[in-house]
């Protein structure tokens, strides 16, 4: 109980201060997030360059994107923008911006900030956030026809450059910064604070732990008809830390929508609080995240540089006891690298019709075998040559159990089979901002292939041989990272670039993604382990209006930037 | 205070006869015994329980998850059974592994911690008291401000720059951190041993400066030392655990403080697996108490003054 206590204590520490800073706004007019990360520099605004600059509320009630895709429907709802056209074989996209939209100092937002912001992804050479390096790699040029048009013309065809670049296909978009604010700026140094958006809130005040933004009620959406204001007066994003305080946090209701637990805290809190809910009414609650999991590994560290050493490492991984032990029985184990949507399952059939599909469960004397082949033999618990124990070290993001508990699992399992593995939990930050990105790793625990969900080659187009950079050098927006090169990436990369230029819906498409998957399923520059599924506990005590199965508006995942749509979404519950 | 006339000897007298008899050997007392007894009922547990547990079980996976002990229900209605007598933790490790396991690491850590920085401060500490001046005044200082710094604070960096560390690795960087009160303790013992006759009398016999430090003046120290020594395990562990508790600790190598920083990280109190969280603190509980008694069976021994009439 001293231990509780302890708890509670803390927490209520840090709801003083919470409540101390939201003083003059109340609690039910307030909505709180839950943050999963430090935010390493509250002072910079700057989303171009590395670190916690959107997902603390930024980009989910500050700057808006153009088009939001909707999961539930599978369209592109138009935001900033009111639609797009494009020429016959996708190389030229004009957008048409809403008419009457404002920064909050009032300026107009046009065509001239979309340009000028599209310029700096074009030309600057030290910013590396993943939105603006895709739009660098497929943009030509960029001109404005008037006002209200933009015109992009691509070097390549690529029928989903809306989606991709501007849709909040995953997580973010390439967000428009004002052309009054940023000019004359250095681009790779600003650090745009205050910072400005289009949005419905404006930023209050930011610390490591919390950022809170309040309503603009002279927001140009009201004015003009788009949308009323949202209801909460005042949004908090909070780190909360572990999964005890933020289910202590949900369960005395000073969180309104908190990150991914386990099942088994979310039934507590639910015991406790019976006005939180999930996704689902009942098992398994968890709603499907489109980035499935995978194991990635670094190909330029020896031993893991042989793709028969990476292949064992995927044989012995066993994927149901990940789905058992890890998610307790919420998600499925991966067939392929791809998300198990239904819209994928063209392609996900053709590589499992080709013989590459994962199975199940582990076959770790074929495992074992490979390693021997290679020159390994047992001595003790695990392999050597040469004098040198058959070690690995896996890099895992402390932010969620359910990242150390798959870890732990893939490391026993790889332990039993004799290789000395280890687990190097990092902090969130750390982990996105220093490790993942300069390959400072030998295997880790992460979603990069991540991006496909109703085409394959967002996801497969990620390990392609244009973006491998040495280690210590930034991987162009998290794209292979594990720096997969050489004979049997540059063919996979050439059937990339194939399927890259035909139009969605090709009837080739699926075969071309089976002959491109044999390379992966030969070198496994990384290995594909479950799909992910995301328990996010929402609390209906002071808002209603959370997505839901039932209620399918969008997904729930709030650190993305179509939150605006929650938030919009939200209705005071009057409690 | 002994009878001066040849009368027998009144009550009074006869308690006094077995006290004293009693005190002939001042490491008999009981808190000594009952504090020594408390830590090798743990070290046995460790060195039975690996015999008659399965040390296996300490590993994730290894069981069901979140069973409760023997006569107990977990919230969702599943009883304990013999295969998990304690009950098992989220991740699926039986908890009766993991204090069979667990329990002697901690006392691992922080008895090599201490062995190690007591070491360094019997050394300090007779150097400094003993050869005086420019020696004295650099040790000297360098513990007082060593004793100025948090430990906490300088190993979590630390820690979290190694990432994964060994049990043993661990404990050399604790050692860093408790070498500087034995060192001072010592070198005002020393200082004052030092006017001492017979100290004199061996300088002025021509003993060599270190058969003066260890084989005169060591000996009178040894009740001081024991109970330096056990202040500083309790310390140690107090850090180890410290650090455990905040995820810094080795990985995969069961301890006490890593069981309860995962019981609270998944969440274990929300839930109510008092198991988890609570069979690990009891064992703290019983360590520091064991400490805490032999630390007071030595004050005794070393200080006759605290000795009570039985």
């Amino acid at each position: 109980m001293k231990l509780g206590r302890l708890l509670l204590a803390t927490s209520a520490v840090a709801l003083a201060a919470t409540a101390a800073l939201a003083q003059d706004v109340a609690r039910e007019n307030t909505v709180i997030f839950d943050l999963d990360r430090t935010i390493q520099d509250p002072e910079n605004f700057n989303w171009m360059t590395p670190g916690t600059k959107r997902m603390h509320g930024a980009h989910q009630t500050m700057w808006e994107p153009l088009f939001i895709l909707n999961y539930g429907t599978g369209e592109v709802d138009p935001w900033l923008a009111t639609g797009f056209e494009s020429n016959a074989d996708s190389t030229e996209f004009t957008i048409s911006l809403r008419d009457g939209v404002e920064w909050s100092d009032g300026e107009a937002f046009n065509a001239d900030d979309v340009i000028f912001t599209t310029d700096i992804a074009l030309t600057n050479e030290d910013i590396s956030s993943r939105e603006a390096s895709t739009i660098k790699a497929q943009v030509a040029s960029v001109e404005k026809i008037d006002d209200l048009t933009v015109k992009f013309t691509l070097n390549d065809p690529n029928p989903r450059f809306i989606v991709e670049n501007f849709g909040v296909r995953i997580f973010g978009s390439f967000l428009i910064m004002p052309e009054h604010v940023w000019a004359g700026q250095d681009p790779a140094t600003f650090a745009f604070n205050p910072p400005i958006g289009t949005g419905p809130y404006t930023f209050t005040s930011a610390a490591s732990n919390r950022a809170i933004w309040d309503r603009n009620d002279d927001w140009w959406g009201a004015k003009t008809g788009f949308m009323d204001l949202p209801a909460p007066a005042r949004v908090v994003f909070v780190e909360t830390g572990g999964e005890e305080s933020r289910a202590q946090l949900m369960a005395a209701n000073q969180l309104d929508a908190a990150q991914n637990v386990t099942i088994g805290t979310f039934e507590a809190i639910q015991a406790q609080n019976p006005n939180v809910i999930a996704w689902y009414a009942d098992y398994p609650y968890a709603a499907a995240d489109p980035c499935a999991r995978q194991l990635e590994i670094n190909t330029t560290v020896a031993p893991w540089d042989n793709a028969n050493m990476r292949k064992a490492v995927a044989n012995i991984i066993d994927r149901t006891q990940i789905v058992n032990v890890a998610y307790e029985g919420t998600t499925a184990a991966s067939q392929t690298m791809f998300a198990q949507y239904g819209s994928m399952s063209p392609f996900i059939d053709a590589v499992v019709e080709a013989g590459y599909g994962l199975p199940a469960r582990a076959d770790v004397a074929a495992g074992q075998a490979l390693i021997e082949a290679e020159g390994w033999s047992k001595d003790g618990d695990f392999y050597t040559k040469d004098g040198e124990t058959l070690s690995v070290q896996i890099h895992v993001n402390s932010a969620s159990t359910e990242y150390t508990r798959t870890i732990d699992v893939i490391v026993e399992q790889l332990q039993r089979a004799g290789i000395d593995a280890r687990a190097v939990p990092v902090e969130n930050g750390v982990f996105w901002g220093e490790v993942l990105p300069f390959g400072a790793y030998e295997m880790s625990y992460s979603w990069l292939s991540c991006g496909s969900v109703n085409e394959p080659w967002a996801s497969m187009g990620r390990y392609t041989v244009a973006d491998v950079v040495p280690v210590g050098e930034r991987s162009p927006g998290f794209n292979n990272t594990a720096r997969w090169d050489g004979p049997a990436a540059e063919s996979y990369s050439a059937i990339m670039e194939d399927i890259a230029a035909r139009p969605l819906g090709d009837a080739e498409i699926p075969g071309l993604v089976a002959e491109a998957y044999a390379h992966l399923d030969a070198e496994m520059p990384f290995i594909p382990l479950v799909q992910a599924a995301k328990l996010l506990p929402m609390n209906e005590t002071y808002w209603t209006g959370w997505p839901t199965a039932d209620n399918y508006y969008n997904h729930p995942f709030f650190w993305w930037n179509h939150t605006h749509q929650i938030i919009h979404n939200l209705e005071p519950a009057g409690n | 205070m002994t009878s001066q006339d040849h009368l027998p000897p009144t009550r009074a007298e006869k308690r006094q006869a077995k006290r004293i008899k009693r005190f002939d050997n001042p490491w008999m007392n009981p808190k000594l015994i009952w504090g020594a007894a408390l830590l090798l009922g743990i070290i046995a547990m460790g060195i039975i329980g690996r015999f008659v547990w399965d040390p296996d079980l300490v590993f994730t996976g290894s069981s069901m998850l979140r069973l409760p002990p023997v006569g107990f229900e977990n919230l969702r209605g599943q009883a304990g059974s013999m295969a998990n007598p304690l009950g098992t933790d989220g991740g699926g490790r039986d908890v009766l592994a993991l204090i069979i396991i667990g329990a002697p690491n901690t006392l691992f850590v922080g008895l090599l911690a201490s062995l190690i920085g007591m070491s360094i401060g019997i050394f300090l500490g007779f150097s400094a008291g003993f050869l005086g001046g420019r020696t004295d005044d650099i040790i000297r200082v360098s513990a007082d401000v060593m004793i100025t710094i948090p430990p906490l604070l300088i190993l979590v960096v630390f820690q979290s720059a190694f990432g994964d560390v060994s049990l043993t690795m661990m404990a050399l960087l604790i050692a860093g951190f408790v070498w500087q009160s034995p060192t001072r303790l010592i070198r005002a013992q020393v200082l004052s041993m030092k006017q001492s006759g017979y100290v004199q009398m061996a300088q002025l016999s021509g003993a060599s400066t270190s058969h003066i430090m260890f084989r005169e003046m060591m000996p009178n120290l040894v009740p001081y030392l024991f109970g330096s020594f056990i202040a500083s395990v309790t310390t140690s562990i107090v850090t180890a655990v410290g650090l455990e508790v905040l995820g810094l600790g080795p990985q995969r190598i069961p301890t006490l403080g890593r069981t309860i920083y995962e019981a609270i990280n998944a969440g274990a109190l929300i839930q109510n697996l008092w198991w988890w969280w609570g069979i690990p603190t009891l064992l703290l509980a019983i360590i520091f108490i064991g400490l805490l008694l032999i630390n007071l069976g030595l004050d005794e021994v070393s200080n006759p003054r605290l000795r009570r009439l039985s």
